[in-house]
């Protein structure tokens, strides 16, 4: 590429498939069809006198058996019910114990969809890998299953008997942010808001086009190697790209970027806001790179999740704590 | 603070460098075509270290004769390594070094995240640290070693783990440090609930009788204790308005080193960063800067 435009001018190529909807509704079907069974186990080790951390797992699409990191306030420190919030990886890094965010009043889900640690014994893909694996099937794709093991930290929250099911919250960063975009767009009627930086799998064939970092560059590697099977793989990330998604969600949305972005083009994060149809804050920070301007974006996110989850603050906590609990 | 002696600190790497010459490194390499390109060709590498312990590196070298400037990336604490970046690849003989653990040298080990910095932590012979950073050498060693590879061109990038290699094994020209890690470590965990630092606090929380253990072990790990060995130019990431990367912060280190540092004063802009580092890392080891910012044109509706 030899000239590049502004960020906000940028035409995405990405078209949604005729039975896009469907192709969903069988996934979800899918979903349906699979009790998840949550077990929840506690960790002493990892807990502080503030917050209890738990290993979380359930089922997800297809059977396989998923690994989280749950989070909740000691209800001496603060009673239930909590705000839910579901935090999601990036694709290289670990899921996290949201305990920062479990302090701060939430009951939180650090989530290890397939092929993380823990929830790697049925599906190991590798990284790199997982961007390209069974990449010219949709039906077989990668991020199907991952994506259907985001929406399950949906259900999960939402089936906590000390979450508020009507506050619940999603929270990410490049694919993290990407998990919050399909959880905001496939469960619309819980996810009450978003916070998304960077978002990846956004765009995925014109971002290939416009980077050569990973993990894009997995895409132009395969296609290196395979030119031929460009239309396959074309075909298949439409059905997974978050900008036909996009038009779904309907929860306020806190979006911030980084104008430099070499791993997730700033240009796609644009298209991705010319689809939305909720309320969409937009920071787009001038030199910033992947991290999308975080050291002085995060005291904003957390504004913004306490402003529409309501998490109550210790300074409220009530004395009187339940004998049942 | 519970700390270790001169005397058990040297004891102590002195051991690292008696078990890895006992092993020869057997280093292999493969041919990966796939992240290959008309730039560079990608090698997956497995060799020996410590423990007989296979670990293994992601070795890119451009097309061409060379000997070419190299630059190695020191382990993340994290599960997975990548490839160096694409602009990196195309200039200089780049490894990802995966230590025993990580994704890519997890048999018999496979690191669990937390959890990887406490394992043995009590005992220094058995902690697993002790062979994270005899498989750090080892890489360092291969990579010296490489016929690509021009010797007097050579830098680190990574945590301060960069510092321990080149107090052990001195001959890079540059190394940019991109935060602290082991240098005080148990005063980065006082200040923060944020993992990897996050695991000392729970385990000495859970286990508040090893606290003097953890201690001393900890303290054989930081490169403090070894810093007159730096021979390398070394680029610290620096702001003022941070406990952990402040003057303050850097002076017990600097103070023991011979060479004189180099600052980035963060902007906290990612990219403007990056770019920065790149420039000073290029004249270095002598290689052409790669800027990856750019500057967006106005040409009206756009697309690829």
């Amino acid at each position: 590429m030899t000239v590049r435009g502004r960020p906000e001018h940028f035409v995405s190529s990405v078209t949604k498939p005729d039975d896009f909807d469907d192709f969903w509704e069988e996934v979800e079907a899918g979903l349906d069809a699979q009790p998840f069974e949550p077990e929840l186990r506690h960790i002493p080790e990892r807990s502080t006198p503030e917050v209890d951390v738990y290993e979380l797992h359930y089922v997800s699409l297809d059977g396989l058996r998923i690994a989280a990191w749950y989070c909740r306030p000691k209800p001496e420190y603060l009673q239930p019910p909590y705000p839910g919030l579901a935090v999601f990886p990036g694709y290289v890094s670990e899921p996290t114990l949201p305990k920062s965010w479990a302090k701060l009043g939430y009951s939180a889900i650090g989530a290890a969809p397939r092929g993380k640690l823990r929830s790697n014994s049925q599906y190991n893909p590798g990284y790199p890998g997982l961007l390209v694996d069974r990449i010219t099937d949709k039906n077989t794709y990668a991020y199907r299953g991952f994506y259907a093991d985001a929406l399950r930290v949906i259900d999960v929250l939402q089936a906590l008997p000390e979450v508020d099911a009507s506050r619940i919250g999603v929270f990410g960063g490049s694919q993290g942010g990407a998990l919050s975009l399909v959880t905001s767009a496939l469960r619309a009627d819980v996810v009450k808001c978003a916070a998304v930086s960077a978002p990846y799998l956004t765009g995925f064939m014109d971002s290939a086009a416009l980077t050569r970092s990973y993990p894009y560059e997995e895409i132009n590697e395969y296609l290196r190697l395979y030119p031929e099977r460009e239309a396959q793989v074309r075909e298949t990330v439409s059905y997974f790209d978050c900008l036909n998604l996009a038009p779904k969600i309907t929860a306020p949305m806190l979006l911030y970027i980084g104008l430099a972005d070499d791993i997730c083009p700033p240009e796609t994060a644009y298209a991705l806001r010319e689809r939305l149809t909720g309320d969409c804050i937009l920071h787009a920070y001038e030199g910033a790179g992947h991290e999308a301007g975080v050291y002085w974006e995060m005291p904003k996110v957390e504004a913004f999740l306490a402003e529409h989850l309501q998490p109550r603050t210790p300074s409220k906590v009530d004395t009187d704590i339940p004998e049942e609990w | 603070m519970a700390s270790t002696t001169t005397d058990t600190t040297t004891q102590w790497w002195a051991g690292i460098d008696d078990d890895l010459s006992r092993l020869p490194a057997k280093p292999e390499f493969t041919h990966d075509a796939l992240r290959s390109s008309e730039h560079f060709d990608m090698y997956r590498v497995r060799m020996t270290s410590v423990d007989n312990y296979v670990i293994a590196a992601w070795l890119n070298i451009p097309k061409g004769e060379g000997p070419f400037p190299a630059v190695m990336y020191t382990p993340t604490h994290m599960s997975v390594v990548t490839p160096a970046p694409y602009e990196f690849r195309m200039r200089a003989v780049t490894m990802n070094v995966i230590s025993r653990g990580q994704r890519g040298a997890d048999k018999p080990y496979a690191a669990a995240f937390p959890g990887h910095l406490t394992v043995d932590i009590e005992d220094p012979q058995r902690y697993v640290q002790r062979g994270v950073v005899a498989d750090t050498i080892r890489a360092w060693e291969v990579l010296r070693d490489h016929p690509k590879v021009d010797p007097d061109r050579m830098a680190m990038i990574g945590n301060d783990l960069a510092l321990l290699v080149d107090e052990r094994r001195p001959g890079a020209k540059a190394i940019h440090v991109t935060g602290s890690f082991w240098y005080r470590l148990p005063e980065i965990a006082a200040k923060t609930d944020m993992y990897p630092f996050e695991e000392i606090n729970d385990y000495l929380r859970w286990r508040p009788e090893a606290k003097d253990a953890v201690l001393r072990t900890l303290s054989l790990l930081d490169p403090v204790h070894q810093a007159d060995r730096i021979r390398a130019n070394v680029l610290f990431h620096r702001d003022q308005d941070s406990p952990v990367l402040d003057d303050e912060w850097f002076a017990p280190l600097v103070g023991r080193m011979q060479v004189t540092p180099s600052y980035l004063d963060m902007t906290h802009q990612g990219q403007v960063d990056y770019d920065a580092v790149d420039a000073w890392l290029s004249n270095q080891i002598v290689m052409e800067p790669f800027p990856r910012s750019w500057t967006p044109e106005d040409i009206g509706p756009w697309s690829v």
